[in-house]
């Protein structure tokens, strides 16, 4: 570990605890209906865009009715999706004459980018045509992130909100996301990235003589092996840097190329690597300005951010030690940094960005939902590894995707008021409202999703040597974490793979396509039945009984519960994993 | 055929999720009975 690794750490998480206040004012002002600088431009738009599309901007939705619209919007353009992989080779902005998509992996990469998880099965540059990923894959990364802020913000108003029936209006939330928020910042974004080398165009792929040629060896299925000079490389281009705004600021994380943030036109300079994981938080912490401005209670905004600081602060501290302290069965060999290297475990990690950048990527990719990866989780240490895979665990709210971060958190702030309200013998009360029975059910259902469909799933695959356990690349307590890794990834909507997985099969193009439509859908209606029954509620006075969420004490506690709800469900499999795999790794065994 | 299949698992499964919603009201509509 070195001082340069810590600073930019640290500055990191200054510069996000600077932009919270500015960007959560800015998104309460834009749901709150507030005037904007930017609309004397975007007012008249969306005020057509509403003509065109019949949508009455002042009517107001029940939770159920908002659910409906959200299921609506997610499914139509799901199907359109799969369309147009199973068609593109008909479709226009197709140089390369890419074939159809598998049936299988089309629905799995359609479910995916609904639900803004983007895991990839595929190989995006030899499998999506420049249409298909413009028109297909970048419309769900603006629309599934759009639908989360809007979930997140029909949740707070459910809290704010007093007796009354009705949580906001879908359509007025997701246009005004698109037009006030991502779609002008993604703009802006997108210029720095070209500035930075970031490749644009629709040009087919270049193919250039190498500098040195390289002998490479094949073996065919006959068994014989053929030995080939190869001369040429093929280079691909595209639209990178406008897909790269919004895959990282819409916390979607869907490579351009199959090597992500590691390839240098996805992520050219250290200065795009920094705005990379600074754009990954950016709207989630804003978010919990916006929940303290708009229920009224900035202390508990502030509570809510100092919480997941501190899991997060925990997370980028364990990866980067695991990570310097380098592989110990590497003997004789110099794994200390210096002026000439990182040091540490290089294996799987870009020269470019080294250890901390490395770890901290890894880290805020896996506390959001973003999924973007510079290096291969699979090629970290087993602890350096584990933490990408339980920062997943913890229901990625560490901070979190954009909105179902903060939407998340709030079942577990749910649920630590519900503990502390036992501890003391008193009805819990949030913000004002007595939380009862239903909304504590509603946050069990939210939350025992997840490792259900992780875990039966995960369960099936391990055991079965016909489509289970063919897909992994090592035996053991590794194989274990690549599988284990690829439900929790799926299901929790973050789309980054562990590496050495070949997860484009039958079984788990559809299960994982599955696990990504439980994990956002059968999550979030609870949270937004919530919002409803909270809206419903009478507001009562806090008393000397209230247990304060404003205090660094309801901090810890939020923490607590985060870390021992998942720490119990997934500990076990942990123990079978990861943590099995450090100690063997110790013994001087490896998989 | 599998076009077929997979469109109707999708389907399915947002029906799915609507019946899911309504089961969440009926929920509380119990509860308040």
């Amino acid at each position: 570990m070195t001082a340069n690794g810590w600073l930019q750490i640290f500055v990191f998480l200054l510069v996000i605890f600077l932009l919270t206040k500015p960007l959560g004012v800015f998104i309460t002002r834009v749901f709150d209906r507030k005037r904007t600088f930017l609309d004397p431009v975007l007012r008249p738009i969306e005020r057509l865009l509403y003509k065109l599309t019949g949508v009455n901007e002042t009517h107001e939705m029940r939770w159920t009715e908002y659910a409906f619209a959200m299921l609506c919007f997610s499914v139509i353009p799901m199907l359109v999706l799969y369309a147009m992989e199973r068609l593109q080779q008909w479709l226009p902005w197709n140089p390369q004459k890419l074939g159809a998509v598998a049936t299988d992996l089309a629905f799995n990469t359609a479910a995916s980018f609904t639900t803004n998880t983007n895991w990839q099965a595929y190989t995006p540059e030899v499998t999506m045509s420049y249409f298909t990923q413009m028109a297909g894959l970048a419309y769900h990364n603006f629309t599934s992130a759009a639908t989360g802020i809007a979930l997140a913000v029909a949740v707070i108003r459910g809290i704010a909100r007093r007796e009354q029936e009705t949580i906001g209006n879908f359509w007025v939330d997701v246009m005004r996301t698109l037009l006030w928020i991502l779609l002008p910042v993604c703009l802006v974004i997108s210029m720095i990235f070209v500035s930075q080398g970031m490749i644009q165009n629709l040009k087919p792929y270049v193919t250039t003589e190498m500098v040195d040629s390289q002998t490479v060896q094949t073996t065919g299925t006959d068994g014989k092996t053929t030995t080939q000079v190869v001369k040429e490389q093929v280079i691909p281009q595209g639209p990178v840097a406008s897909q790269e705004a919004i895959k990282i600021f819409g916390t979607n994380g869907g490579g351009f190329f199959y090597a992500n943030s590691a390839h240098p036109y996805e992520n050219p300079t250290p200065l795009t690597n920094f705005l990379q994981v600074l754009l990954i938080f950016a709207i989630p912490a804003g978010l919990t300005y916006t929940l303290g401005r708009m229920t009224g209670s900035q202390k508990h905004g502030w509570a809510v951010w100092g919480a997941m600081a501190a899991l997060f602060v925990a997370g980028v501290v364990g990866a980067y030690a695991a990570e310097a302290r380098g592989n110990p069965l590497l003997h004789g060999v110099d794994q200390k940094a210096s002026a000439q290297q990182s040091g540490g475990n290089m294996e799987g990690k870009e020269t470019r960005f080294g250890i901390a950048d490395s770890a901290l990527f890894a880290t805020v990719t896996t506390d959001a939902s973003c999924g973007a990866v510079n290096s291969m989780h699979d090629s970290f240490t087993p602890l350096g590894g584990m933490i990408p895979l339980v920062n997943i665990m913890l229901g990625e709210v560490v901070f979190g995707g954009v909105g179902s971060g903060l939407y998340g958190m709030i079942v577990f702030v749910i649920l630590a008021v519900f503990i502390a309200g036992l501890m003391v013998g008193r009805t819990p009360e949030y913000l004002g409202k007595k939380i009862e029975a239903y909304d504590v059910k509603m946050a069990m259902l939210s939350v025992l999703i997840f490792p259900l469909v992780i875990l039966v799933f995960t369960a099936v695959s391990v055991v079965s040597s016909k489509f289970g356990t063919p897909s992994i690349s090592n035996p053991g307590p590794h194989g274990l974490s690549q599988i284990l890794y690829a439900y929790t990834s799926g299901t929790g909507n973050n789309g980054s793979a562990f590496g050495g997985f070949n997860g484009n099969t039958l079984w788990y193009n559809t299960t994982i396509g599955f696990a990504t439509l439980f994990g956002r859908f059968f999550a979030v209606i609870p949270i937004l039945a919530i919002a409803g029954s909270l809206a419903r509620k009478k507001f009562v006075p806090e008393s000397a009984g209230t247990f304060p969420v404003t205090t660094p004490l309801f901090s810890s506690l939020l923490v607590s519960v985060v870390l021992i709800v998942s720490a119990l469900t997934f500990f076990p499999a942990l123990s079978l994993g990861a943590i099995l795999e450090h100690l063997l790794m110790h013994a001087g065994k490896v998989f | 055929m599998q076009d077929l299949v997979f469109i109707l698992v999708t389907i399915g499964f947002f029906a799915l999720a609507i019946a899911y919603v309504r089961g969440c009201d009926r929920l509380k509509s119990g509860e308040r009975k």
